[in-house]
């Protein structure tokens, strides 16, 4: 049997191992550190190592990893900026929220990093089996962050249903796997892409087709798309809120990471053959189940995960066209979703009580009173998350909607047009009851609940603010950035 | 393949015929005349107390994770075994790499008491 | 005629023995009212898949198959089910009021399957399956799967914290 000696290429994967190295690392440190902060700011170490390996690596050219099982391209770095920016600023917020509520664990940064990691590994597979595997890291780390919060039954709740319902999708996505293995006699992504162009394949050879459904069936819930999303509202509303940040951010872009992959160097004439119109419907019923479900939301994490629900819907229009332009308005309006979203989140985070499990809407009420500048940042992450200039939501949509028109597609556009346009009533919902509703009188003898702003959390909230609002100005920097994002 | 299998098929249904032929046979053979204190279930002699369905201590689970665990370590580091002397010396470092993670997550387990039997 | 024992048609039979138990167990799991029942026809279920290997030349898959699933992940699976007590021993319907409308669902998707398995000619590999697939696999864990390989043991460390951290709050709240 001949020794085969296979080119690793371990640089490549750099900014992966930064990150799952510092979760061993905290992970052993959690056993000796009585302060259990410094782990988070070990962990934030360690994503600024990653961060600065991923733009290092920008600059050489990708070169695949691991016998191509892995590469280091444009479009993973331009993801791994993504992910490690989600993970650090979900990493603040989580600060200062477990320690209010003696949450403050080793475990919690360690799966934290751990499910960065996993994402980074699906932003950078070029193999089904690479991308189940960090599918899987990812996941497992998540089910165990919602069911963080151990003394909450809902906390519980959500981690089971995430379970269940994860393992389910997780079992989708194998079976499509084994049926595309079946057809096209390999998992590598590119090697698939070749038999169906040159291989002596068929672009609509059944079993790859109904394999390629059940990949499909297996990212819609990943994404939370419409009709894969019950589990969304639950995990949303019971999970920590700085877990709830984190995964409405993180697990959508890795999910849209290895699904834009897939359909882009795999499926890519099957695709725009005859997927393009399945995956322009799911978007159509995401955007506009989302945003329906949404209006009619009580409480704040909930109506934030009918509209993460919404803006997986609009991501997918960016999606449909199935051209490099639409992959970068893409990851544009993912990276623009991460800090607004996650400075949403921050507030809510801010503002939960520490005793009750509410987090309704009405709770808001009179809060541009109470706390001026908390109430001006949510107000400006309503904004940017509708859709509204001068904020990098606004461009983020406009891109997307614009790779829409450009590949003849613009009723999808139109249709994203208007549900932007029904959005305006949940997001703007908030931003009423916080400045123009009074606060709700307290009883006699009922204190006022302090709110209290530490410091983890402020810089989260300034920086979200600050790169949307600029971002929103000049978006160069970001369009720029994307622009380098191209499959190696 | 199959012809490896073949003792394995021939014990299993060697094995499993023996029992289920005994106990068809007793079954035809026994007189049968049920009384109540016959069909009280037979714990050495001792009147039984409470259900039948007990409770088991949450410490069982952690064993069994842990056991999971390691049973498909050991099912990936088997044919890395039976591979090694074919395989070049750099390998055994990966396997070791594999293994000191691994080792990582059992350090936990013990630290945190999973380990611990009260 | 006198009888000729290579004439039996063993390669059939291990199959529909094997079909029977991995159908019959999965039946078994879904409609046993006991759901303690239904890990243990969940157990004959993945002893029916491991015959499945055997018959496909994947020997060490098989005595995987029953190392893992039957001997560790069923074990598992009956812990969760003793330690959570209203689980056990309770006559409980499975299936709940929304059946009606996920039956022809699953049918769809059934008949889709069928169809796709059935209509499409499948690509036949005219290789002989290699004798030692032990050292084969070895090789490829660390060669060609190496990334793969070694994620595995970040999975499991994964699991096992996450496994602990859970579990531990229930043993603290049984000693406390």
């Amino acid at each position: 049997m001949p020794i085969e000696i296979p080119t690793l290429n371990i640089a490549a994967l750099t900014p992966f191992l930064a990150v799952t190295v510092t979760a061993f690392v905290v992970m052993f440190f959690e056993l000796f550190v009585n302060d259990k902060r410094i782990l988070g700011y070990l962990s934030l170490l360690g994503l600024a190592v990653a961060a600065i390996s991923s733009v290092m690596l920008l600059g050489v050219s990708p070169a695949p990893a691991f016998q191509e099982m892995a590469i280091s391209d444009g479009y993973a770095l331009v993801l791994n900026l993504i992910f490690i920016v989600t993970a650090a600023l979900s990493i603040l917020i989580s600060l200062s929220y477990l320690g209010d509520r003696a949450l403050q664990r080793g475990e919690y940064y360690a799966l934290l990093l751990f499910s960065t990691g996993g994402m980074m590994l699906m932003g950078a597979a070029t193999d089904l089996i690479v991308v189940f595997m960090g599918l899987e890291i990812m996941s497992i780390a998540l089910y165990v962050l919602a069911a963080f919060n151990r003394r909450k039954m809902g906390s519980g709740e959500a981690g089971m249903k995430y379970f269940i319902l994860g393992a389910f999708a997780s079992a989708f996505f194998l079976y499509g796997v084994a049926l595309v293995y079946g057809a096209t006699g390999s998992t590598n992504l590119s090697a698939i892409g070749n038999w169906f162009t040159s291989g002596g394949g068929d672009l609509t050879d059944p079993i790859a087709l109904v394999g390629l459904s059940l990949l499909l069936v297996g990212f819609a819930f990943k994404i939370a798309a419409v009709p894969f999303q019950w589990w969304t509202p639950d995990v949303y509303q019971g999970a920590p809120t700085s877990v709830t940040a984190f995964m409405s951010v993180g697990a959508k872009a890795a999910g849209f990471a290895a699904l834009v992959r897939l359909l882009m160097v795999s499926f890519g004439q099957a695709f725009t053959l005859d997927w393009q119109i399945a995956v322009a419907a799911l978007a159509v019923v995401t955007m506009t189940g989302g945003n329906i479900a949404a209006l009619a939301q009580k409480d704040i994490k909930r109506m934030l995960a009918f509209s993460s629900i919404a803006h997986a819907g609009y991501i997918l229009v960016g999606v449909v066209p199935g051209t490099i332009d639409g992959v970068q308005a893409v990851l544009f309006y993912l990276m623009g979703y991460a800090f607004m979203n996650i400075g949403a989140f921050a507030v809510v985070a801010v503002l939960e009580h520490r005793v009750a499990i509410s987090s309704a809407i009405e709770e808001y009420a009179g809060l541009a009173a109470r706390k001026p500048l908390l109430a001006a940042a949510m107000l400006l992450f309503m904004v940017s998350l509708t859709g509204l200039p001068p904020f990098v939501g606004f461009w983020g949509k406009l891109y997307v909607f614009r790779a829409a028109v450009e590949a003849n597609m613009s009723w999808l556009a139109v249709v994203g047009v208007i549900n932007s346009a029904i959005s305006a009533f949940y997001y703007l919902g908030v931003v009423v009851q916080m400045y123009m509703r009074p606060a709700a009188a307290t009883e006699d003898g009922e204190e006022v609940v302090p709110i209290s702003l530490s410091g983890p959390v402020t810089i989260t909230l300034a920086v979200a603010v600050i790169i949307t609002v600029i971002l929103g100005i000049w978006p160069t920097p970001l369009v720029n950035l994307t622009s380098l994002a191209v499959f190696g | 393949m199959l012809q490896e299998f073949e003792f394995l098929g021939v014990l299993g249904a060697i094995t499993l015929t023996i029992p289920v032929v005994t106990l068809i046979i007793a079954w035809l053979l026994r007189p049968k005349k049920p009384n109540p204190a016959k069909q009280e279930t037979y714990e050495s002699g001792i009147k039984t107390i409470g259900d039948t369905w007990v409770q088991f201590k949450a410490q069982y689970y952690i064993y069994a994770i842990i056991f999971v665990v390691f049973d498909i370590e050991a099912v990936f580091l088997f044919p890395f075994a039976v591979a090694l002397r074919q395989l070049p010396l750099y390998s055994l470092i990966w396997a070791i790499v594999f293994i000191v993670l691994l080792f990582d997550g059992l350090l936990y387990g013990w630290r945190k008491g999973a380990l611990h039997w009260n | 005629m006198p009888f000729d024992p290579s004439q039996i048609p063993i390669v059939q039979i291990v199959f529909f023995v094997m079909t029977a138990c991995a159908i019959g167990g999965a039946i078994g799991v879904v409609s046993s009212p006991n759901l303690f029942h239904s890990a243990l026809y969940l157990v004959l279920s993945l002893f029916g898949v491991a015959g499945y290997y055997v018959l496909l030349s994947a020997g060490f898959l098989a005595v995987v198959q029953l190392m893992v699933y039957v001997g560790a992940i069923a074990i598992l699976i009956l812990f969760a089910i003793m330690f959570a007590r209203r689980l056990m021993g309770q006559g409980e319907n499975q299936n709940n009021q929304q059946w009606w409308l996920s039956l022809p669902i699953v049918m769809i998707l059934f008949a889709v399957l069928v169809g796709v398995v059935n209509t499409v000619s499948w690509p036949v590999s005219g290789a002989e399956p290699t004798g030692d697939t032990v050292m084969e696999l070895g090789h490829a864990f660390l060669g060609s799967y190496l990334i793969p390989f070694e994620v595995v043991s970040i999975l499991l460390s994964v699991a096992l914290i996450g496994g602990i951290f859970l579990a531990r709050e229930k043993v603290e709240a049984e000693e406390a």
